[in-house]
């Protein structure tokens, strides 16, 4: 029953992406714009579909519907409740489910939120693109991934539940969906952008249209990202977040890719520049999450997340290959209306540093993707075979990532167009101190090393431009000086310092140590005393977890933990224990079960210092992206609307010399946004703080 | 002294602080690298031959273990760190290192991201060399006017 309820669900989204796609298609050829109407209902039909083959599923998994061959697979009698919801997105068909429900989620909301505008071709390209998309997706459920395809199975059979490593943390719940609403959404962007290449409006208009679409999708993806890193880190026992592994990498690539995009369109936003490069850039961030989820679900490359079924990789290898030859196409064609009007006057500018940032951006993106890809290519090339793990990336990475904190110290109070020595040296006065100071609080902690003492300057310089920044703002505009795009930038910023604080605090100062201990005896490792008080276990009839009892420093009291499924064929999961703090991590983890005869462990203890200082900064950087999507302070009176005019650069020295307030918006400040239309319901850029003329 | 004098000291101040820094940070070590620390680098630069990702030191993997009691056992034995190499890839082939080794096809993965940001480097300098379009110096009568705005503003 589930299984043909199911399956027509499918069928029917695949049917209303079809009919919805080739009717929006034929409408727009034809010209009869009156029938995109229609292509309104059948996006509707495809989220009922979507939402109707998801809730069949979960309903399946929890009846325990084993004539379904994926409940029998990632079901089980056992699986408590969160775990058993959570188990659609733990292996491949459900997980297309997943990304299906999202895609047909933002298809609903583009058609809902744009819905006075349906007769407007650029709108109804957008739809068909999101439809065919669809369609493609609903066609995988269809042919190779179908999730409703049965079996049969013997009467009191019970599965084996999802992959023990996925069903002891709360956070498999958020981090899958959160990464999906990052990938999937990155689709409304490159929808707009396909179809303000197929209709011809390459002008700036459908910027301002997915501007908040891009920005939303990104901070999803963000969230994603850290949410995944600390899983692996409160779950995976190996005392790391992040192993470079290449679904980890297929994650990064895009996020990357992305928030090259979310500051290089400033400068088209600006100065109608780059117009090309940004439409490369969506295009590559779309089909780099094809380019993951191949990478993932094909079975090429071994990890955690991989699971291996070759029959959707070359679907998706295909899919990867039209999506990026129809946008190179399309650019391509469109090459003479891309010209870009304008041109950047001075290397020591906002755009010539969002420049400076497209570059690093793209070279860690490629890093990233060739160190993923090349044991691959090298394998087939000559049989090869070779690692490319964290010395590689670290080595390529570090100064990459270097760089571009100093760019995002510089950057924020460069005007645009040009600046003087003079602006800057008193501009940055204030973060440059904070920078020293950084530095010298490291070392008086007793921090060494070149590389993290230079994290922790260009750290703290780049947060003193950001708060700079913030605090001039909510100065002026008192509370609305945090919303906004350029505010909320400025908070992931800070976000993004944390991050990077964090990541060489606790990578460069880490220690690892394996001790032996017999039931009541200690030891003391980084000034810690580690005692272990005795050895438990607790059994239900889904699994047996043994844990060893372990007092530090005399009062808490911790217990890692090793845990043996018994339906499962897999070696027992170490689970660790961490006592989380603001300075410092004490993660503890027992690799084996005590010792049968005498009790005695093996503990392992990884000491990491501000670990936490990274996961608040994933969380300042998705505060961060909340406030960016707020309207920022609006601008007054009508939207000037104007071509480029010739450049006044002694006025913007006479703007920008006065005060040294954040003053992008001088008086020759230029709007580019030439077809905006007026109905538009998307708020008008707002702008950086000190619109208002002096 | 004028306050753009006292700036610029200010900021020279800054940065033979920040470059004192930088020295002790690099210089103040405590001493040659221990046993122990060489154990911890050399684990952390091989790859646990069953993992994803992991290296050796990070891995709870069995192999991981005997491959750490390898090179803690050769350390104290006093090998060198590229004889401990040879005898790993010996074992467990050239994969068993996270660091590609720069040779053969194999270089080009240190080759071209170098390339990439050099190339990139100096197509973002002819861009923005380029472009100072002719023209956009301020005529002399330019320079008139703003002055005159200079004053009114004061």
């Amino acid at each position: 029953m589930n299984a043909i309820l199911g399956f027509g669900f499918v069928a029917l989204g695949l049917a209303a992406s079809i009919f919805g796609a080739a009717g929006g298609a034929f409408a727009l050829l034809s010209g009869r714009l009156y029938l995109l109407k229609t292509v309104r209902q059948w996006a509707l039909l495809v989220l009922v579909a979507a939402v109707g083959a998801f809730v069949v599923m979960e309903v399946a998994l929890f009846q325990r519907d084993y004539s379904l061959a994926y409940v029998s697979s990632v079901g089980s009698d056992e699986t408590p409740a969160l775990f058993n919801f959570a188990a659609i997105w733990s292996s491949l068909e459900g997980s297309i489910l997943l990304w299906t429900l999202v895609l047909a989620f933002y298809l609903t909301a583009v058609v809902v939120k744009f819905r006075s505008r349906s007769n407007d071709p650029l709108l109804g390209w957008a739809t068909v693109v999101m439809l065919v998309v669809c369609s493609f997706f609903f066609a995988l459920m269809v042919g190779p991934a179908n999730p409703f395809l049965t079996v049969d199975v013997p009467p009191g059979f019970s599965g084996p539940g999802p992959n023990p490593l996925l069903q002891n943390h709360i956070l498999m719940a958020f981090h899958p969906p959160f990464l999906y609403a990052g990938y999937v959404g990155f689709t409304v962007p490159f929808a707009f952008a396909t179809a303000a290449l197929i209709t011809g409006r390459v002008g700036e208009g459908w910027l301002l249209e997915t501007r908040r679409w891009t920005v939303a999708a990104w901070g999803f993806l963000t969230l994603g990202i850290v949410l995944g890193a600390w899983w692996s880190y409160e779950v995976l026992g190996w005392g790391g977040y992040w192993a470079w592994d290449p679904v980890e990498n297929a994650s990064l690539l895009p996020w990357l890719t992305g928030t090259a995009y979310l500051h290089s369109v400033m400068v088209q936003e600006r100065r109608g520049m780059l117009r090309v490069w940004n439409l490369s850039l969506l295009s590559a961030t779309f089909t780099l999450t094809i380019l993951g989820t191949f990478l993932t679900r094909s079975g090429v490359v071994e990890s955690v997340h991989a699971f291996a079924d070759g029959a959707v990789g070359p679907w998706l290898l295909a899919f990867f290959g039209v999506t990026s030859a129809t946008s190179i196409g399309l650019i391509a064609w469109r090459g003479d209306q891309l010209r870009s009007p304008g041109a950047i006057d001075a290397p020591v500018s906002r755009e010539a540093s969002f420049l400076a940032n497209n570059l690093l951006f793209g070279a860690l993106a490629f890093v990233v993707l060739l160190g993923t890809v090349f044991p691959l290519v090298a394998e087939a090339w000559d049989g090869t075979r070779l690692t490319i793990g964290r010395p590689y990336f670290d080595s390529l990475g570090r100064p990459l990532g270097l760089a571009l904190l100093f760019l995002m110290a510089t950057a924020p109070v460069l005007p645009w167009r040009k600046a003087s020595a003079e602006v800057l040296s008193v501009r940055l006065f204030w973060p440059a101190v904070l920078a020293v100071l950084s530095m010298a609080v490291a070392l008086l902690l007793g921090g060494r090393g070149v590389y993290p003492i230079i994290t922790f300057g260009l750290g703290g310089f780049a947060a003193g431009a950001a708060i700079r920044q913030v605090v001039l703002a909510t100065r002026r505009q008192g509370w609305r000086g945090l919303v906004g795009r350029t505010n909320g930038g400025m908070i992931v910023h800070l976000g993004v310092v944390l991050l990077a604080v964090g990541i060489a605090a606790s990578e460069s100062y880490k220690s690892d140590r394996t001790v032996a201990l017999g039931v009541g005896e200690s030891a003391s490792v980084e000034g810690h005393e580690f005692t272990y008080l005795e050895p438990g276990a607790d059994v239900n009839d889904r699994r047996l977890r043994t844990f060893a009892l372990i007092g530090i420093d005399g009062d808490d009291v911790y217990a890692p933990a090793v845990t043996t499924f018994f339906q499962a064929a897999t070696r027992p999961v170490p689970t660790p224990s961490v006592k989380s703090g603001l300075t410092k991590d004490l993660y503890l983890v027992l690799d084996q079960i005590p010792d049968p005869d005498d009790d005695s462990i093996r503990l392992r203890v990884i000491v990491r210092p501000m670990v936490m200082w990274m996961w608040v900064g994933g969380a300042l950087m998705g505060l961060g992206t909340v406030f960016a999507l707020f309207p920022g302070r609006r601008r007054r009176g009508t939207e000037p609307v104007s071509a480029p005019i010739a450049v006044d650069d002694a006025a913007i020295e006479l703007a920008d010399e006065g005060d040294g307030r954040p003053d992008d918006r001088s008086v020759t400040d230029l709007s580019t946004e030439s077809d905006v239309s007026t109905e538009s319901d998307i708020e008008p850029e707002p702008s950086p703080v000190g619109g208002d003329g002096h | 002294m004028t306050s753009s004098r006292r700036r610029f000291l200010a900021w020279v101040g800054l940065l033979v602080a920040a470059f004192g820094l930088l020295v002790v940070a690099a210089v103040d070590r405590g001493g040659a690298e221990s046993d122990s620390e060489r154990v911890q680098r050399l684990a952390d630069s091989y790859a646990c031959p069953v993992c994803s990702g992991e290296s050796v030191a990070e891995s709870n993997a069995a192999v991981a273990a005997t491959i750490r009691q390898f090179i803690s056992d050769e350390v104290t034995a006093g090998s060198g760190d590229a004889a401990i190499r040879d005898r790993l890839i010996a074992t467990y082939g050239v994969e068993v290192l996270l660091n590609p080794p720069a040779e053969g096809i194999t270089t080009l993965v240190w080759i071209l991201p170098v390339m990439l940001v050099v190339l990139g480097s100096v197509g973002i300098a002819a861009a923005v060399t380029r472009s100072s379009p002719e023209g956009t110096d301020p005529s002399a009568a330019d320079r008139d006017l703003l002055e005159k705005a200079r004053r009114m503003g004061r």
